[in-house]
């Protein structure tokens, strides 16, 4: 949903992070398969050794990050918040609008059977 | 500055885990990985035959590359696992999450309330009208046992009322009909419901 952006935007990160490791992983492959040809390029070699060596630094940069956050945050207590207060009320106006509905359609049912 | 935090010691210890995990995967794909690269260079003088050395460097590029890919995993379960503690742990955003579904939940409702609240109004309205057409009609004139539209509708729901509650509508309506009736000279159109026992002139 779009409401939860803190939250999603973490889990984002988290999700990006695992493309990258494969990313990383077939950079990797990449490499020693050119490694393996008889006539390598350097070139390509190259890029795909630096590309492999930014993906690991990148992931190694931003799972710590996300773990220095998370030893702020975490309090080791379970958080006993909950929305099922406001969802107990939304709940009841909605049975009373279903109720409304219910009376005023046998109102209507009532007056259709007086008028034949 | 962050001021040091007291965590419980299984957080504490948890997540110094997850540190180490992540050291130890890292390092272990940069050194598989650079010393494949390093097995790839051929040697011109080898100890022992070029096809064991070969054979050597086979074999032991396939367990760098198999170590390669296990850390890597290792690495893709550290992330789940971090997520798995974010959304329990990460109080912020749980917060703000409850918060924001707390308002959602609250505008629905005041939405519906709302809704009721206008069609209250526009059926007081009516009813009103109705009200106005009944007691104006001939039906309205007849005995005492003749109850207000609301109480007749309302009678179909509850058995039982008392008689408390019945005479003062009763006495109300019969005074107000009493001086209606006296000014009417014709009855009025003939009502739907046929309430009544038929036009009776209250003097």
């Amino acid at each position: 949903m779009a409401g939860f952006g803190v939250a999603n935007e973490r889990l984002r990160a988290l999700e990006e992070l695992e493309r990258e490791i494969g990313a990383s992983l077939q950079s990797a492959g990449s490499v020693i398969l050119e490694l393996s040809k008889e006539k390598p390029q350097e070139r390509h070699l190259d890029r795909q050794a630096a590309q492999f060596g930014a993906a690991v630094a990148k992931v190694e940069a931003e799972l710590s990050a996300q773990i220095r956050y998370l030893t702020q945050v975490a309090t080791g207590q379970p958080h006993e918040g909950s929305s099922y207060a406001a969802r107990k009320s939304c709940q009841l106006a909605l049975n009373r609008l279903d109720y409304a509905r219910r009376r005023l359609g046998e109102l209507a049912r009532a007056y259709e059977v007086m008028l034949e | 500055m962050a001021q040091p935090r007291v965590l419980p010691q299984s957080k504490e210890t948890l997540l110094q885990s997850y540190n180490k995990r992540l050291k130890d995967d890292v390092k272990s794909i940069m050194d598989n990985f650079t010393e494949i690269i390093k097995t790839a260079k051929i040697e011109d003088e080898t100890q022992v035959s070029r096809a064991t050395q070969g054979e050597q460097d086979n074999y032991e590029m396939h367990v760098r590359a198999a170590n390669i890919v296990r850390a890597g995993e290792s690495l893709m379960k550290l992330v789940s696992d971090l997520k798995q503690f974010l959304i329990l742990n990460d109080f912020p955003s749980v917060n703000e999450a409850i918060n924001q579904r707390n308002q959602q939940l609250r505008s629905l409702q005041e939405e519906c309330d709302k809704k009721l609240i206008a069609l209250r109004d526009e059926i007081s309205i009516d009813l009103y009208e109705l009200e106005e057409e009944y007691y104006s009609s001939s039906y309205s004139l007849c005995d005492s046992n003749d109850l207000p539209l609301c109480e007749a509708y309302w009678r179909q729901d509850f058995a039982s009322l008392s008689p408390e509650s019945l005479s003062m509508p009763l006495a109300a309506a019969a005074a107000e009909q009493s001086v209606v009736t006296s000014q009417s000279s014709t009855p009025s159109h003939p009502h739907v419901n046929g309430h009544g026992a038929g036009p009776a002139e209250h003097s």
